[in-house]
């Protein structure tokens, strides 16, 4: 029993941490995009991707893994002000924006993931992990590269809800999100504050892309992986709202984690699945209430 | 007495006969040369034009976007293939893809109708993932490979009996088929179940006021848009021989979400008018270069923006001024 | 409506142009495979084995002295888009025959196709055991090793090294990966071997960690794992990440391990054994002249689908010198039974199922490369003729 709870149980828990935060890491863009500008960005794997691509490109001219966590968000965040000026804002707004900008984003997705593979060839890469090693504690294995990812990831979340929601700058974002006209008439220049949001979530996927490639490598169609369990957590954490999203990827890969032990894992994903529509329908708005309404 | 709705409707109808017989005429030349590939394509978008027919039924009319359509389409193509491999009648495959889309669209419509707009995008994708996994799962059903082996059919239509096999005869039967489902929405549409069906679409909080349940009318769309997907896909292992777990994959139901964008969202007949362009160019770039999926996203960002309505846009004012001369 | 006009009749046009065809006109062999996709990659494999034979025979005079001339479509990893494509090909570019299919739902699909339509396919990829045993059609072929001769030769090996050893099967939750677990395993019942418990993970998985604790418990001596592609790179990733590589050989399916993902495994991959139908190392002076030749014309080392691929066109060369004709019942009849020689050796196509019967080579991955370990001879891997179609 005691060798149960070592050797299954424990490191079950503990990687599952370490998924969660990195769903949490790719979640968090999308959700602060959705929460703001009420865009579901389609393309927001691929963003990942390309943060993922520009990390191993930058490295293999040797900028050393440090100098990366801050080189790719910096190279992603005027991509992303342009997108959103020159495509998203084009057809912001249309009657139906959630549809049209997730129809938008979608088609942009398929470009940039195609584009990926235009430059840099089908076949997978991986960059060295930066930390190699591990300590055991109490006979659970502990990778130190996914320590750093977990704390490093924690305090990157913990740093952008700190933005959104006690910095100037976020509280004209969260002004903006509530009631455009009111915050515009106020003097907040909610174009750019969109364009800005926008970006800032962009450059959030490409950070999960830099700490997360050492472990789950890099290849064009790695934006595929996180999606559909990114939508899931934003949707049961509530749309929009950075603590709504902590909460429900750890639940939801703690779910998965702990669920794959006792049945086939391929049904742990149903089950997350199972989770997220029995939440729609008892509380359509997820764990927390939209970002700029709570 | 007609209304701006009914007169769109009848542009269409008009749009959809030129559409027809361009078929026929095409179905003519491609027999008299002995075609077989051409006919064989156009009867794949033909099919896939109807899974587009049932996405629009969501999209263009109730305002709900499908992203997991190839749900009801890959089951009735399993359903199909499952019992002509059984049972070779056609009859009875379409009927089993009929019930299979009626209680299927009953169930998924129950699940998915609790939420509306993006949540309804996101749960559609979700339920056809889960349903595409077990299905990849499935040893009976051929499991990763799929099922070969749907034998070549004779089916009797009373008066003719067409073969799977002859290209013209197959393209000919699908045209009937899709044609017969494109009347039946576009007449549900211009009842008041259809005109109620855009008034949830444009504004689905007063529609209660009116004295209608909106849930009830939201579950016939879906029932509806379930079973016209179901029975395109139905003849998809007629034409094939056989059905594989991608027909579910999301890349499916993306290309329809395209085709429906492409033709002209809430026209019905640009579904398939849609499908068809869209087949075409599919086939053109994809053996000119391997990245196609560039172009046609390039494509199909480019209808978004510029083109909101699709080409039937483009295509349906002049077709109205046309009826509008014929019915002062 | 007019360039679908336009289309027609410049088909018609071709297809009086055809009809009056030459001896001299090229013979066409249609490609129908994933250039776009997750299996890009190995579609990559397949375009170059067939691209840089087909430059060889061609500057040797051709096929009974007709060029060949490739024809290529990106079949995307979807039977739905290769069935499409090869009745293009067999239609309108009217191709002699049809090769390149990856996946092995493409492979029956097409086969299907190709029997409907009275055309033969090879595929050199494709390793599913059903396409030459319960689901195999006289007109499918298979060039390349099945997973029953490479699980065969993998068994033979870890018999004699690893006899009774304690072993873990990881595999992908979806059939094939099943299948070719439960393969291994029998095989490694007979030599007995123990098993020390066995896990499938979902397809795509992003975190093999969450049952490693499972495989430290087990404490095996043998890690058998039948995942591929960009699955395998996570998780031998993880495995080192873990510290998991030490005291343990990891075993595989052929298509674990490939030259797509080997650089990017890196040195996780060391000490990686596995049972395969080529490695680029096999030291015989006809494989040493093909790899020169594929990395010049090319810039990377073939791999089991290059050489595979490679080793098609002499086979189609050979079948239709013997048939002296390109018509699909004497190619087929050429085709049975025909032995030809190939990088990797004498090839035999067993005439009752289509397999083809080769050396299988256990090899073991040192320094980045495939060095060859073991060699089990043809008739030993190959296994029943299980076919009863013909």
């Amino acid at each position: 029993m005691l060798e149960y709870i070592q050797f299954v149980l424990a490191p079950q828990v503990v990687t599952g941490l370490a998924l969660g935060v990195a769903v949490i890491l790719v979640a968090l863009g999308l959700t602060i995009i959705f929460g703001l500008l009420d865009v579901i960005n389609m393309s927001h794997g691929e963003f990942y991707a390309m943060g993922a691509f520009i990390a191993l490109a930058l490295g293999q001219v040797g900028l050393p893994f440090w100098a990366l966590l801050i080189a790719v968000p910096l190279l992603m965040l005027p991509i992303g002000y342009v997108v959103e000026r020159g495509l998203i804002q084009r057809v912001f707004n249309s009657p139906d924006r959630h549809v049209t900008t997730l129809l938008l984003t979608f088609g942009f997705g398929l470009v940039l993931e195609d584009g990926l593979r235009l430059i840099f060839g089908p076949n997978p890469h991986r960059p060295e992990t930066p930390i190699p090693g591990a300590i055991e504690i109490l006979g659970t294995y502990l990778p130190l590269y996914r320590l750093f990812m977990v704390g490093f990831g924690g305090l990157l979340i913990l740093a952008t809800a700190l933005i959104v929601y006690r910095t100037r700058l976020g509280a004209m974002v969260r002004a903006a999100a509530f009631d455009r006209n009111m915050a515009a008439s106020l003097g907040v220049p909610v174009e750019k504050v969109y364009a800005g949001a926008f970006a800032f979530g962009v450059a959030l996927a490409g950070i999960a892309g830099v700490l997360l490639a050492p472990i789950y490598s890099v290849f064009p169609t790695m934006g595929r992986d996180f999606i559909l369990l990114a939508f899931t957590v934003i949707i049961v954490g509530g749309m929009g709202s950075i603590g709504g999203a902590t909460i429900a990827g750890l639940f939801l890969t703690q779910v998965q984690a702990i669920s794959s032990l006792y049945i086939s894992p391929v049904w742990a994903d149903p089950i997350v699945f199972a989770i997220m529509v029995i939440m729609l329908v008892v509380r359509p708005r997820g764990l927390k209430g939209r970002l700029g309404h709570a | 007495m007609h209304d701006a709705l009914t007169l769109d409707a009848r542009a269409n109808h008009w749009l959809a006969l030129a559409l027809g017989l361009a078929c026929i005429g095409t179905a003519c030349i491609g027999y008299a040369i002995g075609d077989t590939f051409y006919l064989r394509l156009a009867t794949e978008a033909l099919i896939f034009g109807g899974l587009a027919l049932a996405v629009d039924i969501l999209l263009g009319y109730t305002g709900l976007l499908s992203l997991g359509q190839a749900l009801y389409f890959g089951l009735g193509a399993y359903v199909s293939a499952v019992t002509l491999i059984a049972f070779p009648s056609f009859w009875t495959a379409m009927g089993a893809a009929l019930a299979t889309g009626l209680f299927g669209g009953l169930i998924g419509g129950l699940i998915a109708n609790r939420v509306r707009g993006v949540y309804f995008a996101l749960i559609t994708f979700g339920m056809a993932q889960v349903a595409a996994k077990a299905i990849y799962n499935t040893r009976s059903l051929g499991a990763s490979d799929g099922l070969i082996g749907v034998p070549v059919l004779d089916v009797n239509l009373g008066i003719v009996t067409v073969s799977t096999a002859s290209p013209v005869g197959f393209f000919l039967l699908a045209l009937g088929v899709v044609t017969l489902l494109y009347a039946l929405c576009s007449y549900l549409m211009d009842t008041p179940f259809g005109r109620l069906l855009i008034a949830i679409r444009t504004n689905e909080a007063r529609v209660p006021f009116l004295g209608f349940r909106t849930t009830t009318l939201r579950l016939g769309s879906f029932v509806l848009a379930s079973c016209v997907a179901s029975l395109s896909g139905a003849l998809y292992p007629m034409l094939r021989g056989f059905v594989s777990p991608e027909l579910l994959f999301f890349s499916t139901s993306g290309n329809a979400v395209i085709t429906v964008i492409l033709g002209g969202v809430g026209t019905l007949v640009g579904a398939l008018y849609g499908s068809i362009i869209f087949t075409i160019v599919k086939s053109v770039i994809g053996s000119w270069t391997e990245h196609h999926l560039i172009v046609i996203g390039i494509l199909f960002m480019a209808v978004v923006i510029f083109l909101p309505k699709g080409l039937m846009g483009l295509a349906q004012p002049l077709m109205r001024r046309m009826v509008h001369r014929g019915k002062p | 409506m007019q360039s679908v006009l336009k289309t027609l009749s410049v088909l018609l046009f071709a297809g009086t142009l055809s009809t009056s065809a030459l001896a001299a006109d090229p013979i066409k062999i249609g490609v129908v495979t994933p250039l776009s996709g997750t299996y890009a990659g190995i579609g990559q494999q397949v375009r170059w084995g067939l691209e840089l034979a087909t430059k060889e025979v061609n500057a040797a005079g051709g096929v009974m002295g007709r060029q060949i001339e490739l024809i290529f479509e990106d079949e995307e990893a979807n039977p739905s888009v290769a069935v499409q494509k090869a009745e293009k090909l067999f239609q309108v570019s009217k191709v002699d025959f049809l090769t390149g299919t990856v996946n092995s739902g493409s492979t029956l699909a097409v086969g299907q196709l190709a029997e409907r339509s009275g055309k033969l396919i090879a595929t050199t990829v494709s390793f599913a055991d059903s396409i030459t045993a319960d689901k195999c059609s006289p007109n499918v072929f298979r060039v390349n090793a099945r997973a029953g001769q490479q699980s065969a030769a993998l068994a033979a090996w870890m018999s004699k090294e690893k006899p009774k050893a304690k072993v873990f099967y990881l595999g992908p939750d979806y059939e094939m990966g099943r299948s070719t677990v439960a393969a291994f395993k029998s095989n490694v019942d007979r030599v007995g071997g123990e098993s020390a418990g066995e896990v499938f993970a979902p397809l795509d998985s992003k975190d093999y960690t969450q049952y490693f604790g499972q495989l430290r418990a087990a404490r095996p001596q043998v890690l058998y794992t039948s995942v591929a592609g960009n699955d395998t790179v996570r998780l031998f990733t993880q495995l080192q990440e873990f510290g998991l590589l030490a005291n343990m050989t990891v075993l595989g399916a052929s298509g674990t391990v490939t030259a797509q993902n080997i650089s990017a495994i890196g040195k996780a991959a060391e000490g990686f054994v596995t049972g395969v139908g080529y490695s680029a190392e096999v030291a015989s002076p006809e494989n040493k002249k093909f790899v020169e030749a594929f990395r010049a014309a090319t810039k990377s080392d073939p791999d089991l689908y290059g050489a595979d691929s490679y080793g098609l066109i002499y086979a189609y060369k050979a079948a239709v010198e013997k048939a002296q004709s390109t018509e699909t019942d004497k190619l087929r009849e050429a085709l049975r039974g025909l032995k030809w020689s190939t990088p990797q050796g004498e090839k035999t196509i067993r005439a009752g199922d289509h397999q083809a019967e080769q050396v299988m080579y256990v090899v073991r991955v040192k320094d980045g490369k495939f060095g060859v370990v073991a060699e089990v001879s043809g008739p030993d891997a190959i296994g029943a003729d299980t076919c009863t179609r013909f």
